[in-house]
């Protein structure tokens, strides 16, 4: 179990990490960190809100074309940018978290994977702006970030205090009254805790990193595509929370990192197979380890509230 | 008037709203085809099969290789479109008892995720056995041309789905309000527990019903080979659609998905006349209003 504590020395070892590693390897370590991230707030509503959407893609576009068109269109330099990123995901999340939240279970992810493909679809179509299924390239950092080593300890610093923002957010009163909604809805509203409120408010800062996410991912990946909200990427922070554990804060990182490690190995030999491969192991986590990967995923959280509303 | 005439100029022109209507309902009847064995699988089983577009581009791929492998014979192709749907329904009784039938008491996002994990293996094992080039489907040589309507060209092979899906619908009909097995299949949307404890097989049903379900994901897939490209990717295009589909009929509702399916082909048909840029997003903003009103869509039934 990795608590937050544990975190910040994981941070620390990670900060020299350049000082040994080739770039080919920074930049997949800015690539676990991103994934990480996303994950992680992808979490918040899984692990901790019971809340678990197939349209989590959405918001991570959201960002990250937000991020990409500042800069290309509009001319904004980066790093002013960047902050832009997670702002208009939350914009997303609060528009669409207010229809979805009303719903429960089955429903909840269905909505979700809706609205994500409203977003897919509206930066798939409109040529105009997003350049449509071309995307648009050329999205990088200014010269002083623009190597590995520069724009992995840039990542590094941001993904670090957003996941100490998360940290702080699931240790906090609203953190624990989150919980007590995915234990039992019922008796958190009976004890005064505004059920909706709570899970909109969870959604929207979901929202919010995962747009950070996106945004880092634009200028780490230098271009943006409609694929970023496509449900199939939507899966992707659902299967690294799940492979790392769920129960756990650090879970959704530990789950990145075997992630992006795998895909790595396996892309390199047999890219053809890395779908087969993933696809294989979901399949056997879910029906060979009931109780989950490495023991983290132990107790599954929506189990408890399941029935009531 | 005269601002609606300037906007919508096809307003007048009853014969291309002939065709409209017509190529727009055999859109419906092919997503009917594809939608209707993935809501009875969740009537029953309470599994959201998102693996089922995988299914239909497996039915497509089959019917590729049968036309291939069968000698160029007219009866060729309605063999192919026989054996092409038995292959995919094979395929789901496979599926069905070596891994579904192992979670059914599981939470249902469980069962929603690993039917996720299933669409990446399946679209890897039909790209390793067909390779990524786009295949096509010639169409049978009666139904190779088209037949003017109202002095309008419309493809005859359409003909044939318009024809076909309503008699599927009917037999489907019948067998669920006219069979035994239609009623335990009825039962088993309602009450499965009180079902099971009259005795009931209600594995075995479960069984029946996923490889029925995937029989028909497979017709619809064999069906439109000759209509579309079959490529690597048809799954997603499929699945969202009939997603779409299921959920505004009401997910398990029969009738539901008859009607949804015919008024989501409709839209898609005059949806690129009247709004070409955005009748797909408007389908996902019918289907989110839906969901928000009607979670349990038109004619199903809400949760317990």
């Amino acid at each position: 179990m990795l608590g937050a504590r544990g975190l910040v020395v994981l941070l620390a070892v990670l900060a020299l990490a350049p000082l040994v590693l080739p770039p080919f390897f920074l930049q997949l370590l800015t690539e676990i960190a991103i994934i990480g991230l996303f994950a992680t707030s992808f979490n918040l509503l899984m692990g901790y809100g019971g809340m678990v959407s197939f349209g989590h893609a959405a918001y991570f576009a959201l960002g990250a074309y937000a991020a990409a068109l500042l800069v290309r269109k509009g001319g904004v330099p980066m790093l002013l940018a960047l902050p832009v990123a997670p702002l208009v995901a939350a914009v997303g999340a609060l528009a669409f978290g207010f229809f979805i939240v009303r719903l429960s279970h089955t429903y909840f992810a269905m909505l979700s994977l809706a609205f994500g493909q409203i977003v897919y679809t509206v930066i798939f179509k409109w040529k105009a702006l997003t350049g449509g299924d071309d995307g648009l390239l050329d999205v990088w950092p200014p010269s002083y970030l623009k190597s590995p080593a520069a724009y992995y300890y840039f990542a590094l610093a941001v993904v670090g205090l957003a996941l100490w923002a998360l940290a702080a957010i699931v240790d906090s009163p609203f953190g624990y009254a989150l919980k007590a909604v995915r234990e039992n809805p019922r008796r958190a509203r009976y004890i005064g805790v505004n059920v909706r409120r709570h899970q909109l408010l969870a959604f929207v800062i979901s929202g919010l990193f995962s747009g950070l996410a996106g945004g880092l991912f634009a200028f780490y990946n230098g271009s943006v595509f409609p694929d970023f909200a496509y449900f199939t990427k939507s899966f992707e922070p659902l299967v690294v929370a799940l492979l790392g554990g769920v129960q756990a804060f650090g879970g959704p990182l530990v789950g990145a990192f075997a992630f992006k490690v795998l895909e790595w190995l396996i892309s390199r030999q047999w890219p053809v197979y890395w779908p087969l491969f993933l696809g294989s192991v979901v399949i056997l986590v879910i029906v060979v380890l009931p109780q989950g990967f490495v023991g983290l995923f132990g107790r599954r959280p929506w189990a408890r509230s399941a029935g009531s509303s | 008037m005269d601002l609606i005439t300037q906007l919508f100029p096809w307003i007048t022109n009853g014969p291309l709203i002939t065709v409209q209507v017509m190529s727009g309902l055999s859109v419906g009847m092919f997503l009917f085809l594809v939608s209707v064995g993935m809501s009875l699988i969740f009537g029953v089983t309470r599994i959201v099969n998102l693996a089922h577009g995988s299914f239909y581009m497996v039915g497509a791929y089959l019917m590729v290789s049968l036309v291939e492998v069968l000698p160029d014979r007219p009866w060729a192709f309605w063999v192919a479109l026989l054996v092409a749907p038995l292959g995919v329904a094979a395929l789901g009784g496979v599926i069905e008892v070596g891994l579904l039938r192992l979670i059914y008491l599981r939470d249902p996002l469980m069962q929603l995720i690993l039917t996720f994990g299933l669409i990446l293996v399946i679209s890897t094992l039909v790209l390793l056995a067909w390779g990524p080039d786009n295949k096509s489907v010639s169409r049978p040589e009666a139904l190779a041309g088209s037949v003017s309507i109202v002095g309008q060209p419309f493809p005859s092979y359409y003909l044939l789905v318009l024809g076909l899906a309503p008699v599927v619908a009917v037999a489907l009909w019948l067998i669920f309000y006219r069979t035994r097995w239609g009623m335990l299949i009825r039962a088993a949307t309602v009450d499965r527990e009180m079902l099971g404890a009259l005795g009931v097989n209600v594995a075995l049903l479960y069984t029946q019903v996923f490889v029925f379900g995937s029989w028909l994901a497979g017709l619809g897939g064999a069906l439109a080979a000759p209509t579309v490209a079959v490529a690597l990717g048809m799954d997603g295009d499929v699945l969202t659609t009939a997603f779409v589909v299921v959920v505004i009929g009401g997910l398990g509702s029969f009738a539901g998905t008859f009607i949804s399916a015919l008024l989501v082909g409709l839209l898609q048909s005059f949806g690129i006349l009247i709004f070409p840029a955005v009748s797909i997003v408007l389908l996902f903003a019918i289907m989110a209003v839906v969901l928000i009103v009607r979670p349990w869509g038109l004619l199903g039934r809400p949760e317990a």
